[in-house]
């Protein structure tokens, strides 16, 4: 008896941390709206996308996600709301006249992107229904925590946290913006230019004169010494 | 008997090569232009010519690979035709492709020449310029190559690069492909076909062949140099039969229309679509 109590005693403290610690169940398989059908088989066989929410993890305070400021008290509730459209619940809550608008309107470059342009991707089918949540709003399937699963992987299957940080919305690479918002695609871009600009800055040139040159030179001599 | 007025320049497999690298490397073109360009009509036709835009990533991918193999073979074979017994000396000889700082001098009075004031270089086997389209591929297809592999197998790359990566790896793709495209189009066929003492076509690499009498004008080093060794003599081969000739225009030619209409398309359609 004396010794289960010690048992006893431990088996409780390991659920509690593991409690606080670990995550529990996630509820990503609620995204696939229907029980039946996949996600992706429904929207194309109708042409039409369902609204979807998704529900978060329980946070896990030793886990951290780039670019998400995580922890135990991530951001108070006013700061999100108030101070930044890339956390709300509706990210165009308070703009006038938005029913009447369409996306393009105000977000003309985020329409312009190989997604939309070449494999004709609507905004809905990654952003979602209305209200469209922000990226970084904690339910959002757009937040990087959950990206790779609740949209790209709708299509690229088997794509992981990694994946889901290629740009999709990318920065024109030539503009000095893009030298703080992506330096690397910068700095590669304007390499590649140069290397480009560089051959052809010698090499054009080089051959515009030397055809021209040989305009002007003397006819080659008849080989007087052909072997038989 | 028809005399021997020509000497050896290329052997049959570096023929093979380059007849293997014009075909894959066309198909690149087109299929990857008809890519770049399908939001335009002239994209989607050319898409159209392979099936669509689907079927020209799959046909992309796999010529890539291809290709991707032709290099590792080329490198193989270049192995095999080091002179390891007087490495690296050898490397830097006149029948090598590295550069040489012979070949620095010979640009400048090359330069030099086509002002008139400076007296033509006298080349050796390989022009300085020649070296360079030669080192332009063996840089452009490992860059293509690599980058090709990354975009085509992107969730897997994402596994050893953060996915980020395949943004930059697509505008790799996209300027080296332009770049070896336009060098192609623009100064290597029209440098070794349009230049008045090529013209109307430059048949070296598809008979491997060059006239003994263009080669003591353009390449007189190379010339004395056989013929002081006394292997001139050795290296000359009669003119290819009218049927063969007939055949490598018609190739050459096609290639040449073939690639003026990408060049003249890529141009013209540039400003319409989403870069």
């Amino acid at each position: 008896m004396e010794r289960i109590k010690p048992l006893k005693l431990w088996l409780v403290g390991v659920l509690l941390v593991e409690l606080i610690l670990l995550g529990n169940v996630a509820f990503a398989q609620e995204e696939v709206a229907s029980a039946l059908r996949r996600y992706k088989a429904y929207e194309a066989s109708t042409g039409y996308y369902e609204e979807y929410e998704v529900r978060p993890r329980r946070q896990r305070p030793l886990i951290s996600v780039p670019n998400i400021r995580q922890g135990i008290f991530p951001y108070s509730p006013t700061v999100a709301k108030v101070r930044s459209r890339t956390h709300l619940e509706d990210s165009h809550q308070g703009i006038r006249f938005y029913q009447g608008r369409q996306c393009e309107d105000c977000h003309p470059a985020a329409a312009l992107d190989i997604h939309t342009t070449r494999a004709n991707l609507t905004c809905r089918q990654c952003h979602g229904g209305e209200p469209v949540a922000s990226v970084n709003y904690y339910w959002s399937p757009l937040n990087p925590i959950r990206r790779h699963a609740y949209v790209c992987a709708k299509c690229h299957e088997g794509a992981s946290a990694s994946y889901a940080s290629y740009v999709v919305h990318e920065p024109n690479p030539a503009l000095a913006s893009t030298k703080v918002a992506f330096p690397a695609l910068f700095y590669v871009f304007w390499i590649m230019i140069g290397l480009a600009v560089g051959t052809f800055a010698i090499f054009l040139p080089h051959d515009v004169l030397w055809g021209i040159r040989e305009l002007f030179a003397k006819k080659e001599k008849p080989e007087g010494e052909l072997k038989e | 008997m028809s005399s021997k007025n020509r000497i050896r320049r290329f052997t049959p497999v570096q023929q093979l090569f380059h007849l293997l690298l014009i075909l894959s490397f066309m198909t690149q073109a087109v299929t990857g232009l008809a890519r770049l360009f399908i939001e335009t009509s002239w994209g989607k036709w050319l898409a159209w010519l392979f099936g669509g835009y689907d079927a020209c990533r799959i046909i992309h991918i796999y010529v890539g690979i291809f290709m991707i193999c032709l290099f590792v073979l080329h490198l193989f074979y270049v192995l095999g035709k080091v002179n390891w017994k007087e490495f690296p000396g050898s490397l830097y000889g006149p029948d090598s492709l590295m550069f040489r700082f012979k070949d620095v001098k010979d640009f400048f009075r090359h330069v030099g020449w086509f002002f008139g004031i400076a007296k033509a270089p006298e080349f050796d086997r390989w022009g300085y310029w020649e070296k360079f389209d030669y080192w332009a591929v063996f840089w452009g297809i490992p860059v293509l190559g690599i980058t090709g592999l990354l975009l085509a197998y992107h969730v897997a790359a994402s596994k050893i690069m953060p996915g980020w990566g395949l943004n930059i790896a697509l505008w790799i793709h996209r300027i080296e492909a332009i770049l070896a495209m336009l060098h192609v189009f623009i100064l290597h066929l029209v440098l070794s076909n349009l230049r008045r003492s090529n013209f109307p076509m430059d048949r070296a690499m598809f008979e491997g062949s060059v006239e003994l009498t263009h080669a003591r004008h353009e390449r007189p080093a190379w010339v004395s140099r056989l013929e002081q060794a006394g292997e001139l003599e050795r290296n000359l081969v009669p003119e290819a039969p009218v049927g063969r000739r007939a055949i490598f225009y018609v190739f050459g030619y096609a290639v040449i229309v073939v690639s003026t209409f990408l060049l003249i398309g890529g141009l013209i359609n540039s400003p319409y679509i989403t870069w």
